[in-house]
């Protein structure tokens, strides 16, 4: 195995999955704070969770939710995530430098199955680039993060899927580098970068909530802040 | 009745460029001379009043932190499927207040500012922030389509709230405000006590000269079971909603009052301003307070019903009342028994809109059905209803600035004034004053056949008392 291959695996994979691990366990422990914080100030504490866990259930399995609006688009995107969380956690090679690093692992899936999540993943990210690209909504929402993001995401299952083919015309240790670099990047930039959804998200529904649940003379107190003790007339 | 014509068909004018540019006036900034006029500086410091004073801070970090713009808002948003202008898109509007809070209160952002010496904030950036938060009809609809949950409406009642303690919110609702907070008539139509009273003698003898036999108003009995807020502009507008009101709660032997004190259901700040929220919400419960109601009962008013039930619990102080919305209220009296309806009083077609304030939550959606069809016997719904209905396109307090009349009319409305053509229905019921009114704005502008009434007005043709 060649040096770079030998640090990309050991050193610089355990400091990404720190950054990866660390960074997202401070922001879901900041977020847990925040919310515990918010409902002790809130003037009503009601809220509704059984109806949001309902509501959040139904968009993490969204099978319901794929056929009601833009269905290649949902399709896409659904695909795009199965395939980044199969090929992620249970590919046998992943596995394996997971358990060479920190001797934790599970079993695996088997790899054709993997394959084909991959080709999904794929074609997925083309489209979901190109709907950035052409569409003039989605063009105007997006900004250069969004584009590198879907760019690191194809760059990693495009090198990872015809590296592990007996038809790969490409040398193989030039194709894992650039796999492991894109690889790296991903973590390294999942706590700072909308990637962090993948620990927030359960949260986002019950954080709304929890949001429109007022402080009890907040609207009172910014005013005094802005306008000094006597307020302010309307 | 007459064959309608499809509203496609109709043609109603292109969306001109000047609906698509500013067109509402905004209140000169009420800004403290330190500021010097400065907007950018103001609106940075509302921004971290707010933030400091509110729960809104770790909702805005998370969807700054995790807003995908996927753009799947925007096939639920009826005024960017009416424009196809990007900016109309939910997200969109939502990511210029992610934007500015990523740059100036996060770490991160602040020190990508002072590295790459990123655009500061602008007051062309806040004149858009102001142009599209009030293109926002905030009937939420946006955020049943989020795959991340983000409360689109949430960031407009922010932005909105944000750019008022910077001194930019629409004229119309802050002279409204002002009447009801600090004028001599405390309610938003400036209506004077005595002219209510007169009103409601009036309505008093219309109701027995329709039914042979009246229903009283009463204003300030002392320990009522429920304190009665309507929307104020119906006592100039609403007639047959409040007669219907009073004809249910005189059948069932309901004990309730008007306070003379207070009586305006009206809560703009829903709309523009926590601040202007807590005090109306304020002024409802002393008033409930002073004569010793035991509820608070809030009339046909979407955003009303839903500013009072959200917001009393919040900042109604100890001994919280419970709020009932009349809906509510003329539901369980019918499935009680304690009201009669004549099956045969209706006999045209009847829909229901349903305001976006008590149903986007699926607050108060079946009642106002079940209590129809109690009475009604031809009865359609248009497509889609409930939670998942279209807003009339006067939402958000838009409804009010008759600068938004031509963007309400051929954007906001668009999609309504197709649904109810589509339900082929000739009378549209809904119990909300501002529905009502754009409602029947929308049908002679579109020149629909179709009646536009409240609940309460049907009931009031169907009731035995």
């Amino acid at each position: 195995m060649p040096l770079w291959m030998v640090i990309a695996r050991g050193p610089i994979f355990r400091f990404a999955l720190a950054v990866f691990v660390l960074g997202l366990l401070r922001l879901l422990l900041l977020t847990l704070w925040g919310m515990l914080q918010s409902v002790r100030q809130a003037g009503d504490q009601r809220i509704p969770y059984g109806k949001l866990l309902r509501e959040t259930l139904s968009w993490i399995f969204p099978f319901g939710q794929l056929v009601r609006t833009r269905r290649i688009y949902s399709f896409a995107s659904f695909g795009m995530h199965l395939g980044i969380l199969g090929a992620a956690i249970f590919l046998g090679n992943h596995l394996d430098i997971l358990r060479a690093n920190i001797g934790l692992a599970w079993p695996a899936i088997f790899k054709p199955v993997l394959d084909g999540l991959s080709v999904i993943t794929i074609l997925a990210g083309i489209y979901l680039l190109l709907y950035r690209i052409y569409v003039p909504s989605s063009q105007k929402l997006s900004k250069r993060m969004d584009y590198l993001l879907l760019i690191l995401i194809l760059n990693l299952f495009i090198s990872g899927y015809v590296a592990g083919q007996t038809w790969n015309p490409i040398p193989y240790d030039g194709l894992m580098l650039f796999h492991t670099l894109n690889g790296l990047a991903i973590a390294l930039l999942a706590p700072f970068t909308k990637i962090a959804h993948c620990v927030l998200f359960p949260l986002i529904r019950l954080g709304s909530e929890i949001a429109w649940r007022l402080t009890p003379q907040g609207g009172s107190r910014a005013v005094r802040t802005l306008y000094g003790p006597d307020g302010r007339r309307i | 009745m007459a064959v309608r014509t499809p509203l496609q068909t109709q043609s109603p004018p292109a969306v001109p460029e000047k609906v698509n540019q500013r067109f509402y006036h905004l209140e000169p900034a009420i800004l403290p001379e330190v500021y010097h006029g400065d907007r950018v500086r103001a609106f940075l410091d509302a921004f971290a009043a707010i933030l400091r004073h509110s729960n809104y801070r770790f909702a805005v970090e998370m969807y700054a932190r995790t807003s995908s713009k996927c753009g799947n808002c925007a096939v639920s948003c009826q005024v960017y499927q009416a424009t196809g202008d990007p900016k109309d898109v939910p997200c969109y509007r939502t990511n210029l207040l992610l934007d500015v809070y990523r740059r100036y209160f996060t770490p991160l952002g602040d020190l990508q500012g002072r590295l790459l010496h990123l655009e500061p904030l602008s007051e062309a950036r806040i004149d858009e922030m102001a142009e599209l938060f009030y293109r926002c009809t905030a009937c939420r609809r946006c955020k049943l389509e989020c795959p991340m949950g983000i409360d689109h409406g949430l960031m407009t009642h922010l932005g909105r709230y944000v750019l008022s303690q910077a001194g930019v919110a629409p004229k119309g609702l802050v002279v409204s405000v002002r009447e009801q907070l600090e004028g001599k008539t405390a309610n938003t139509s400036a209506i004077p006590f005595p002219a209510l009273v007169d009103t409601l003698e009036f309505l008093s003898d219309e109701v027995r000269e329709l039914k042979g036999a009246p229903a009283a108003f009463p204003i300030d009995v002392m320990d009522a079971e429920y304190i009665f807020y309507p929307a104020v502009s119906d006592y100039l507008m609403e007639a047959d909603t409040l007669m219907g009101n009073a004809a249910v709660l005189q059948a069932a032997g309901i004990s309730w009052t008007i306070g003379s004190g207070y009586f305006d259901g009206i809560n703009y700040g829903l709309f523009y301003d926590d601040w202007v929220l807590e005090r109306i919400i304020g002024k409802l419960v002393s008033e409930a307070q002073r004569l010793n109601a035991s509820k608070i009962l809030v009339g046909e008013c979407g955003h009303a019903a839903r500013s009072a039930r959200q917001f009393v619990p919040t900042f109604g102080g100890d001994g919280v009342l419970p709020v009932v919305s009349i809906i509510e209220l003329t539901y369980q009296l019918l499935r009680e028994g304690r009201i009669q309806l004549d099956p045969d009083a209706i006999t045209e077609k009847v829909t229901y809109h349903d305001p976006c304030n008590i149903a986007r939550s699926g607050w108060i959606v079946d009642q106002p059905r079940h209590i129809l069809r109690s009475f009604v016997h031809d009865f359609v719904e248009m497509n889609p209803h409930g939670a998942q209905n279209y807003c009339c396109g006067g939402g958000g307090g838009l409804v009010s600035l008759d600068e938004t009349f031509d963007f309400r009319m051929q954007v906001a409305g668009k999609t309504k004034a197709e649904q109810i053509a589509a339900s082929g229905a000739e009378i549209v019921a809904t119990p909300c004053a501002n529905c009502k009114k754009q409602l029947r704005e929308l049908v002679d502008y579109y020149k629909l056949p179709v009646q536009i009434v409240g609940v309460h007005d049907l009931i009031l043709r169907a009731i035995k008392l």
